[in-house]
Formats: structure tokens, sequence, C-alpha cells
């Protein structure tokens, strides 16, 4: 029988997800969701290179409630990517690698993107016009 | 029907050989992500301060000359952070070489392009109308 | 929630397991179906439910769950106990690896209750109700619980698991320091000599599930790390040449579900970046 008529042993259908690879993914994910924004970011630079009614155009888009949704994902998807992203760097300098300090610094990266993306979008809030 | 496997296990493990290269890759996808660090947190800092200001208030902030050239260097540095980042998601998950090969290609260029469009944008708002 | 040792068990459960469909993404003759269910004897008072992975090759058929209630006054405290029990009192079809049952050999490596642990050294008290139990993941199944690891040890000859070295061999041992035995012993006696070759990390890792053809996966770097930190080993150019590659090397992005689930507590996650940063070293 040839090797390859044999079943393939389940794999993510039912590995328990942990922190490693749940926060592993999420940066993954965080790093796309901000590879599709990056577009809008140049968008809005040729938007005020071209003129205030182009730029108008653009921020009525972003004030609305889709646009606000978007900007509120690509916030949390920056402050994750950053904040696990340094404790990335960290692993390749080869600190951090011992599980209470990987557990720990991960609880630590979920709470800060977190802290981090409501208090950008309070202040925002809370800026005089 | 399936394929005889005629070649050994450690035929095929071998493959092609080591590519006898990939850390380039790596170290600039770590030197653009140390570059990311500040010049991300001043973007986010910058707009989270002006979240209110009027397109006057925004070209006037945009035609400061350390304004731009972060914003030129955040431009670079994002995209090609981006653009090593999208490579290796692609390696990952696509196997079909006809497939992986164009659309690694597409992304580079994709990400030259939107820098290359950004930069102008940039600097055509700096050197003013 | 912090996690100080791999043999820890996690305190908060939120998911078993990854929201997708039982059988996603799964080739027809892969799929999991329904089998048979195994009551307890009559007046058992204390028992457990194992769900455990079953595949007859000579039947045709597809792989399939069988559940098996156990006594557990009448069987040992670790969960190979329980798989020999079944085999000798319920069903001598049940085919699985083993040999030691003290954890020093690396045979009975399997996925329970979804992560990667050897069988006899996990106690069946600390399984769920009902324990899951899979063989180690995406490798091809021979039978039951018995992966093919033809693939994993073509990988690691790869890494040419020897001493290379022109010297000429001493009269007695090639000597080391304290300080160069520790790199290979670890301080702990958890350093990368110490590895079993049970591949649960490896077939824990998701990156070898989408690219294991090519990347060698957590085991086979750690043995490489081994021979790169061994002292008397002359070819670390060599080694570091054939381990410089988008996919043997590259595909780990430090996804640590390695260090998490190796059941003899060694880090192949670090081992990794250390060889990662020999790289960046050795061309700056």
């Amino acid at each position: 029988m040839a090797r390859d008529d044999r079943p393939l042993s389940p794999d993510l259908q039912i590995y328990r997800p942990q922190l490693t690879s749940v926060l592993s993914i999420t940066h993954r994910l965080t790093g796309i969701a901000l590879s599709i924004g990056s577009p809008l970011l140049v968008c809005w630079l040729i938007a005020a290179a071209a003129g205030p009614a182009t730029y108008a155009t653009l921020h009525g888009f972003l004030a609305s409630w889709l646009g606000l949704l978007l900007l509120l994902g690509w916030t949390f998807s920056f402050f994750f990517h950053l904040c696990n992203g340094i404790r990335h760097l960290f692993w390749d300098a080869g600190y951090g690698f011992d599980l209470q300090t990987i557990y720990a610094s991960g609880w630590a990266v979920v709470a800060i993107s977190i802290g981090l993306t409501l208090s950008a979008w309070v202040i925002s809030v809370g800026m005089k016009g | 029907m399936a394929r005889k496997q005629t070649r050994s296990s450690f035929d095929r493990t071998q493959g092609l050989g080591s590519a006898r290269e990939g850390v380039g890759h790596w170290w600039m996808q770590r030197v653009t992500a140390l570059a990311l660090i500040p010049l991300t947190l001043w973007f986010a800092a910058s707009l989270i301060a002006r979240a209110k200001d009027d397109y006057g208030a925004f070209i006037l902030w945009l035609r400061n000359p350390f304004t731009s050239v972060s914003m030129v260097l955040l431009l670079i540095a994002l995209f090609y952070h981006m653009a090593l980042g999208l490579q290796v998601v692609v390696e990952d998950y696509v196997h079909t070489d006809r497939i992986k090969m164009p659309t690694v290609v597409v992304i580079h260029l994709g990400c030259f392009a939107l820098a290359a469009a950004g930069i102008i944008a940039t600097l055509r708002i700096a050197f003013g109308r | 929630m912090i996690i100080k040792s791999s043999d820890q068990l996690p305190g908060v459960t939120l998911l078993k397991r990854f929201p997708v469909p039982r059988n996603f993404g799964v080739s027809p003759s892969s799929r999991i179906e329904r089998g048979k269910i195994w009551p307890a004897p009559a007046g058992a008072t204390r028992t457990r439910k194992f769900e455990i992975y079953r595949y007859d090759p000579e039947s045709g058929k597809n792989p399939r769950i069988d559940t098996y209630e156990i006594d557990l006054d009448t069987c040992g405290p670790m969960v190979l106990d329980a798989l020999i029990k079944i085999k000798d009192e319920i069903d001598s079809t049940l085919t699985f690896r083993r040999s030691c049952r003290e954890g020093v050999c690396g045979s009975c490596s399997m996925n329970i209750d979804g992560t990667n642990w050897l069988a006899c050294t996990r106690f069946i008290a600390d399984t769920a109700e009902p324990a899951t139990i899979y063989p180690l993941n995406h490798l091809r199944v021979v039978k039951d619980l018995v992966p093919d690891l033809t693939h994993l040890y073509a990988q690691y000859a790869l890494i040419e698991p020897w001493l290379k070295t022109d010297q000429t061999a001493p009269e007695r041992e090639r000597l080391q320091s304290p300080e160069e035995a520790e790199a290979l012993n670890g301080e702990d006696g958890k350093g990368p000599a110490a590895c079993i070759l049970c591949f649960c990390c490896t077939s824990g890792c998701p990156s070898h599930w989408w690219n294991g053809n090519r990347f060698l996966g957590p085991a086979v770097l750690l043995q490489a790390w081994r021979w790169l930190a061994d002292s008397r080993d002359d070819a670390t150019g060599e080694r570091l040449d054939n381990l410089e590659d988008p996919f043997r090397l590259y595909r780990c992005h430090t996804i640590l579900n390695c260090t998490r689930t190796c059941p003899k507590g060694l880090n192949p996650g670090k081992a990794i970046a250390s060889i990662k940063k020999m790289i960046a070293e050795r061309r700056s």
C-alpha cells in the first residue's frame, strides 16, 4: 500500500489552543490587517496633497461608522503588533525563553495593547477641535 | 492512483540542498522593526494629538521638515517590513510554485509602488504647491 | 495563568480546540468517523472514559474514535496503564508504541487532551473526562496511535548528528570544561543533549504542519544546536551552511508550542534562536 494512501493524523482540528500559538497567530493576523490598512495611509497622504476637497471626502468616510470601526480595528492591530513585536525582538536577542517569562510577557502584551487602544481612543475623542 | 515513491525519505528531505542564505531577510525584518518602533509611536501620537485638526492645520504640520523627514522614513521602513512579512506568510501557506512566485513578486513591487506614492505625496506637500 | 514549567497543566480552559469543524480541511481518506463504545464493567464505581483514535489499515475503512470506559480502581495511575489495560482486557487490537514506561525512551508520545506528551508520565487524574487520545499530529498513521516517523528520522539524519573533527583521537576522552559540558547538558540537566527524540515538539509545531516536508522542526533543530554548541565538534561553519535556508531553519516563527509541550522540560525554541543568532553573528 503506497504511503500517501494512509490517513494524516489531525492537527489544527484537535490541538489545544495555548497562549503560545494564539498570540503567535494573532501577531500574524494583526500584521496582515495592518498591511491591508497601509494603502489607506498612502491614500490619505495623496488626498492631503490633492487638496481640501479630496481630503474632506476621505475624512468623511473615516468619520463614518464603518470608517471608525476600521480605525478601531487598526488601532488594536497596531498596538498588539507593536507590543508583541517588541516581545519578538527580545527573543531574537536571546532573552525571555523560559516558560514563566513567555507566559508573563504574553499576558502583559495582551493587557498593554488593549489598554493602549482604549487610551488612544479616549484621548482622541477628548481632544479639542 | 498514488505515485510510486522511488526516492528515499532522506533524498526527499535533502530536496535541492540548503539555499545557504536566509539571514538577510531575517536581519532586515528585525532592523526595520527596530526603526518602526519610534517612527510608528511618533505617528500614532501625532494622529491622536491632531485628531480634531482641520485641513489647514494638518498641512501645516506636514510641511514641518521634521514631520516630512519622519514620514518618509516611516513609509520606507513600513513598506519594507510589510513586504518581508507578507512574503513569509505567502511562503508558509502557498505551496504551488506557479502561484507562490508571482504572488511574492507582486507583493514586493506593490509595496515599492505604495512607498513611492506615499513619499511623493509627502514631498509634494512639504515643498508646497 | 502563568505556566512555570511544561509539566504544569493549564489552569483555565477557554477553548479545548480551535473552533473549526471536526474534519476541517481533511482529505476524504483522513476523515474521522464515530466508532464503537465499550462500557465499563458492572460494579465499577470510579470510571473514566477514553476517546481514542483508531485506524485499521487492513479494513479499508476511515479512522474512527472508539470510546472505552475504564474502571480506575483496577488500573494504574498513568495514561499508558489505561492503554495497556484496554489492550489486555478489553480490545487487544489497540496498537501503540511503548517501552520503558518511565519517560526516558520517548516511544509512547501522543496527543492527550489536545497537547503532546508521553503517555507513561501523564496521570489519568490530570486528564479530562472524557480523555481524548490521538496520535502525534500531522503524520501519516500506520495503525491506531502509531504514526510514521520515517520523514522525521530522515530530517534528523540530514543534520549529521555525529562528531565531526579532524583532530586525532586522544587516548581517553575528548576533554571538556564544566562550562562546555553545561552547554550540552544544561545547568538543570535539561540541555539539548537530554532530548529523547519523542517528537512531541515537532508534531505540535504549526509551521511543521504546513511546511514539514522542508522545515526541519524543533526536535531536529535542537539536535542541530547540540552539535553546534559542542566544543569538541569542528564543523560549525559547515553545519551552519547546511541549516541557513529559508525553509530548513527560517520557517521557525518563534511560535513556541515546542517549549510549552516538551515532556522533558527542554527548550527547543531557545536553541533555535541561538542558531539564528550564530548565523547572524558570523556575517558581522
